[in-house]
């Protein structure tokens, strides 16, 4: 997939291009809104993560210009205002998603590929690893055509990590992407624990052994 | 006054008593005129009173009290007798004359006098008054104004200007000073605003930094466990600078947004949405439907931050009661010891505790929410329960 990443942070554009580029995806950076609208307007991107907040201009009018344009391309903004002001007139102009900073780059690439699934995207709703398939539209897995039963945190666990595969993810970043802000009560993440631990059950039972443990008190979801 | 009573008393008395007398002897040189002429003796009682004597006495001027047939009562007179011999017949004459009685000459001095005073007073009362209205009418609507200046509102305090140059002068500086401390809070709460924006950028890129050290290669356990631990502060500090930021709009009036409120199904899904990540038992007591007008998404932080206090001071896992009833909304939850330090409950950092990491605001922005729609909260502590009470008044 080819990326363009318009941040005026250079260090958060790097990072978030090193992540991404890890599961095989072309990275461009912006750094500026000439540098952006330039880009936009000369090549085409399967998807666009734009900061509202730029130096030079809002990311908003970028995406202004890419609607214009009618280009079929996923947009996600990055804002430092958690406003809700914001997060609707980015949606009603047309992005797919909306994400505050800070964030983990985790829930970022689970954003991503979420917007890339839909129809619109050219994606089929479907999340597939090995024999793990998973129907976003129907909210349902399946383990070689057998369906799971899995309760909806379990549901949401297991496709945060097929869309996180072969990361490192901490309990930190697990609970955020269940239960956001709340995050902070989960009591001492035993919680997580127990989640995890029952879709763990859930998969092994039908074979499928892919959520590891790494150094100690993480998690990562990865073939053998 | 009373000097004045006193004297004017004194000088009025003596005065009709010597035009009495002058009359007095008026009438008896008439009399005696008549008697001389006429011959005739005649009395006219109790005014005139003409008698034969055998001898000549002396003139006697005195008062005395006579029965007035026509008053029919006694009345004081001024008698003057004289004895004259006229046409060889000694008579005797009395002339009498009424006597204006001292209490009346008093009666009519003091209520005059009253009369005077209390129209002057009345007068002057007025005619002050109504000076003093107009004198006084732009410090009175400036007051008015000073007491409902208010920094949350953001308008300056209009002041009425006076022909005074007291006033005129305390005017300036009152704006003088306003228009200072409404600079200075406008430029505070900037700050805050800026600090929690600017503090966002730096946040990212720590937090993507330190993901991107976790995948990478060459980790040992206990890096991973520092690495992690610092996520956790960034998270932290994340929620902090999100609830500052939320209580700077609060306090900026940026939600508007006023909708009918189900306090009672947000509530359920609230204590739903919580019993996913604590091992609290949490009852809810729903007694009735409480609908508030006021905007959703606060509605929900309140909801929010008072059942989660809830559970992050509850120890051991204790029971957590959440009641909706009347117009109350109240959650409570087991605790040992009453606050040492409840009116400090809603300050800004205040922890009663240093053992939990919360982060010191949650109660603070319940509170400002409150104040924002005019609904009291109220804390207690009764039979080791901590509670807390919201009350919509009248917002339903």
């Amino acid at each position: 997939m080819k990326i363009l990443i318009v941040e005026d942070e250079q260090a958060l554009q790097q990072s978030i291009s090193i992540y991404l580029e890890k599961d095989g995806n072309l990275c461009e950076v912006a750094s500026d809104f000439k540098e952006a609208v330039y880009k936009v307007h000369l090549y085409d991107y399967d998807l666009v993560i734009l900061d509202v907040n730029l130096i030079t201009g809002s990311g908003l009018d970028v995406l202004k210009v890419l609607k214009k344009q009618k280009k079929e391309c996923g947009i996600i903004i990055i804002s430092a205002n958690n406003s809700l002001d914001d997060k609707l007139n980015g949606l009603d102009l047309g992005a797919d998603d909306y994400i505050t900073k800070p964030f983990h780059l985790a829930e970022l690439n689970s954003r991503i590929k979420a917007v890339l699934r839909r129809g619109k995207y050219g994606g089929d709703d479907m999340l597939i690893f090995n024999e793990i398939k998973v129907d976003t539209k129907s909210r349902t897995a399946y383990i070689n055509s057998k369906s799971l039963q899995l309760t909806r945190k379990e549901y949401d666990l297991l496709v945060f990590f097929m869309t996180n595969k072969g990361r490192v993810l901490s309990k930190e970043i697990i609970a955020e992407h269940l239960w956001g802000d709340n995050s902070d009560l989960a009591d001492n993440f035993d919680f997580i624990y127990v989640h995890i631990n029952n879709l763990r059950k859930k998969l092994t039972a039908e074979g499928a052994k892919y959520i590891k443990t790494a150094y100690g008190s993480g998690y990562k979801f990865i073939e053998d | 006054m009373v000097v004045s009573t006193i004297v004017l008393y004194f000088y009025v008395k003596n005065l009709l008593r010597e035009e009495v007398e002058e009359e007095l002897f008026s009438t008896l040189s008439r009399v005696e005129i008549a008697l001389t002429n006429n011959k005739t003796q005649f009395s006219l009682a109790p005014l005139v009173d003409v008698s034969e004597v055998p001898e000549i006495k002396a003139q006697i001027l005195k008062d005395t009290i006579i029965y007035d047939p026509s008053q029919k009562e006694m009345e004081e007179f001024r008698e003057l007798t004289t004895f004259k011999k006229i046409n060889q017949k000694n008579y005797k004459i009395s002339v009498r004359n009424l006597v204006i009685e001292s209490e009346d000459i008093l009666v009519a001095i003091i209520l005059s006098y009253l009369i005077i005073i209390v129209s002057v007073f009345i007068i002057l009362f007025y005619f002050s008054k109504v000076r003093n209205k107009k004198l006084w009418l732009p410090f009175f609507k400036n007051l008015e104004s000073m007491k409902s200046f208010s920094l949350i509102s953001d308008k300056p305090i209009s002041l009425v200007d006076s022909e005074i140059l007291e006033f005129s002068e305390l005017n300036t500086e009152i704006e003088i000073l306003t228009n200072k401390v409404r600079g200075d809070y406008k430029n505070l709460k900037q700050f805050t605003e800026d600090v929690s924006h600017e503090l966002q950028n730096p946040l990212a890129i720590i937090q993507a930094k330190i993901e991107n050290i976790i995948n990478g290669d060459n980790l040992n356990d206990n890096q991973f466990g520092h690495l992690t631990s610092i996520q956790k502060d960034i998270q932290r500090l994340t929620q902090m600078n999100k609830r500052l930021t939320l209580l700077t709009k609060i306090e900026n009036n940026q939600f508007a947004k006023v909708e009918q409120v189900i306090i009672t199904d947000l509530v359920q899904e609230t204590i739903t949405n919580f019993l996913e990540i604590t091992s609290s038992k949490i009852e809810y007591h729903k007694k009735d439907v409480i609908y508030v007008q006021m905007d959703r998404y606060l509605a929900e932080i309140l909801c929010n931050n008072l059942i989660s206090n809830a559970i992050k001071h509850s120890p051991n896992k204790g029971n957590i009661v959440v009641e909706v009833m009347g117009n109350n909304f109240s959650v409570s939850n087991e605790g040992n010891l009453a606050l040492e330090n409840p009116e400090k409950l809603y300050s800004r950092f205040y922890r009663e505790s240093e053992t939990n990491k919360s982060t010191g605001l949650g109660l603070a922005i319940v509170k400002r929410i409150c104040d924002l729609y005019n609904f009291s909260i109220t804390y207690h502590f009764k039979e080791d329960k901590h509670i807390f009470t919201v009350n919509f008044n009248g917002h339903i």
